[in-house]
């Protein structure tokens, strides 16, 4: 019960929350220099073809009202129109963000098992191999770009090797895409039975996958192993090891405590990659949100962007909210 | 003889006829790696026998090596500190050279230790009554819920308030008294035939402390069990240590009979201690010695020589021998106070 108190709580917060972005997303790619009426009608366009056009968009209007009439649209459930799709935002972002969550979620999955589990093994013994070996990959996941790791991947496991799909979207060309259902191609095609399908899709996340998620894993482990180093070092781990607590279960307790510090970690990169992938879709032509949301910022294609921010903010707030009811449940003195 | 002490003389009394001690800690050497420099030795040969049912009391300032003898004696010295000889006999073992699956079967079964600032020392995120619970059934080898009934039981043992209740209650959400009896529970609920106090009650306000204190004698004694009892004050020593040692940096300074050692003490800074918590202002005049926050590393000599207000020359150059002055009454001192 009072879980849904708390719930409720958190909920109240989110509609401000989400004004406010969409004012300040909106302020922010307004100020982005570029007409979109030039860059529509090419450069052959005439002044009077451009200003007819600057009308019919709005963009004569003073910034507020841009801002009230985006709002009310918003309200009716339309982002508006992309000019380069020249299709409604929202079928392009139902179509390209599925892809993006799906990629950066089994890419975080990767990572968390690799960095909590190296993270876990490096504290519990901090002179050991495992915790060197901790430390050198921390220090050059951080320092690896990811497209350039996705590069290299690719040459091996792709041109040398000849085990991995060509890099170039999420299915082989001659598999039919199933119905969309979830967006989520290994789901739509497990859903729709296609096992040769899922194979492929399966196949085509291997290395964007492997990529994201190797490189992300240097921070999971990075706080892992501090807070577990922290936590083993404290009080009640001690008190544990006097009393003849079994080591493992030391270990198990003590993870338990530094849990907190990790979901946050991850949630912050779960929000931060929805964006943050876009270099990684487009080596592997992923066709994701990220990929759509930098053409728009090339082109001056404003709803793309706004669109993506938002998708992004709720999506962040979604993964916030569900973080802090994990802290709920983790914590009794959060609860109490 | 009062009642008190013939109460005492008489649960004392089975203690002396064991032969061998239950544990027999032997030139135990504890080192802290200090940055290049050779070693320090915090605890510099520590001899020191319980026998089964005794209480045996240990005294010292903050830094004489207290809790690094209590953790050293379970085979977890703090912090980074290593223990660098002795040995410890237990129940017929040398325990200080089991493999470590050995010991750990040992620690919280057969010697246990009650620690200080229990809020801290219990897993924030775990219920009491499973902390205390998951001793039995990782050491009795019970189910869960016969551990649950154990811990139940020992909370009533305990004497906590509404015991049900705590059981499912988290350590913030006790008062320090309550978190001290459960870690009580914790260290009496397997019966251990050793149990350590580390200082147990330093925290807690005095009326409380006098309960906890009574209340673990109490369940010490019901259970047979022996027990080091380590503590700042030498005055709660008095009210149930059959004997007492005096730990002075990292050395037993004297060791002797309570009696002994409250109407006799042999070593002056054993005195200097009584003194301290003497009413007379003569007295405390005459042993407190002002220079008490330097302290410097003797290397040869005595400990105590600096601030001793009867060193000799010899007492800098030369370790005194732990030199028995009375029947069971030790003192590492070369010129020891004569009584009478």
């Amino acid at each position: 019960m009072r879980i849904l108190a708390y719930l409720a709580k958190r909920l109240v917060f989110v509609i401000p929350q989400l004004l406010g972005i969409v004012l300040v997303s909106f302020l922010l790619v307004k100020s982005i220099p570029g007409d979109p009426a030039v860059l529509m009608l090419g450069p052959t366009a005439t002044k009077e073809a451009i200003a007819a056009l600057r009308q019919q968009l709005g963009l004569d209007q003073p910034l507020y009202i841009q801002f009230l009439i985006y709002v009310r649209n918003l309200m009716h459930g339309d982002l508006g129109t992309s000019w380069q799709t020249t299709r409604p935002v929202l079928d392009d972002l139902y179509q390209r963000f599925p892809a993006t969550i799906e990629l950066v979620t089994f890419s975080l999955l990767l990572a968390i098992i690799v960095g909590v589990t190296l993270g876990v093994l490096a504290a519990r013994n901090p002179r050991g191999w495992i915790a060197r070996v901790s430390d050198i990959y921390g220090l050059s996941a951080g320092a690896l770009p990811d497209f350039w790791f996705a590069l290299v991947l690719i040459f091996v496991f792709y041109t040398v090797l000849g085990w991995a799909p060509a890099p170039l979207g999420r299915l082989d060309v001659t598999i039919i895409p199933p119905s969309p259902m979830t967006g989520a191609l290994t789901i739509d095609t497990l859903l729709a039975g296609d096992w040769q399908g899922f194979h492929s899709a399966c196949a085509h996340l291997v290395l964007p996958v492997l990529t994201l998620g190797l490189v992300n894993a240097g921070p999971i482990l990075k706080m892992t192993q501090s807070t577990m180093e922290k936590m083993l070092e404290s009080d009640f781990s001690r008190y544990e090891v006097l009393c003849g607590v079994p080591q493992n279960l030391v270990v198990r307790h003590a993870l338990r405590n530094a849990l907190p510090s990790v979901v946050t970690i991850i949630s912050v990169l779960y929000g931060f990659l929805i964006g943050g992938a876009v270099l990684v879709e487009i080596v592997f032509a992923w066709g994701g949100a990220g990929q759509y949301a930098v053409q728009g910022v090339l082109n001056a294609d404003i709803y793309p962007v706004l669109g993506f921010v938002l998708f992004s903010a709720i999506f962040s707030l979604v993964v916030y909210i569900v973080v802090d009811l994990i802290y709920f449940l983790l914590d009794p003195r959060i609860s109490n | 003889m009062d009642a008190v002490e013939t109460m005492n003389k008489a649960r004392s009394a089975p203690a002396d006829t064991g032969k061998t001690p239950l544990i027999d800690i032997r030139n135990l050497r504890v080192t802290f790696p200090s940055g290049g420099a050779a070693p320090k030795t915090v605890l510099k040969g520590i001899d020191l026998a319980v026998k089964s049912g005794e209480i045996v009391g240990l005294v010292g300032e903050s830094g004489a090596g207290k809790t690094t003898l209590a953790r050293s004696i379970l085979g977890v010295p703090p912090g980074p500190g290593r223990i660098a000889g002795g040995e410890v006999h237990f129940e017929g073992r040398q325990i200080l050279s089991l493999s470590e699956a050995e010991f750990r079967r040992l620690r919280g079964r057969r010697l246990s230790v009650v620690v200080p600032n229990p809020r801290a020392e219990l897993n924030p995120l775990l219920r009491t009554g499973d902390q205390i619970a998951s001793m039995a059934k990782i050491h009795l080898g019970v189910n869960g819920k016969e551990a649950r009934r154990l811990a139940l039981q020992m909370l009533r043992d305990v004497q906590i308030p509404d015991p049900e209740r705590r059981m499912d209650a988290y350590p913030h959400e006790l008062s320090g008294g309550m978190a001290q009896r459960v870690v009580i529970a914790m260290a009496l609920i397997c019966n251990p035939a050793f149990v350590i106090s580390d200082d147990a009650t330093s925290g807690l306000d005095v009326t409380v402390q006098a309960q906890i204190l009574a209340l673990l004698t109490k369940l010490v004694a019901e259970q047979g069990s022996a027990m080091l009892f380590i503590t700042r004050d030498v005055g709660i020593t008095a009210h149930f240590c059959d004997r007492i040692a005096v730990l002075f940096s990292g050395e037993i300074v004297e060791l002797a009979p309570r009696e002994a050692l409250f109407l006799e003490p042999a070593h002056p800074y054993t005195l200097m201690l009584l003194a301290s918590f003497s009413h007379s202002p003569r007295l405390r005049d005459s042993w407190s010695v002002p220079d008490t926050s330097r302290r410097r590393e003797l290397a040869a000599g005595c400990q105590y020589a600096d601030r001793c207000p009867i060193a000799q020359p010899v007492c800098r150059e030369r370790r005194p021998p732990f030199a028995e002055n009375g029947p069971g009454h030790f003192a590492r001192c070369h010129f020891p106070v004569r009584h009478g």
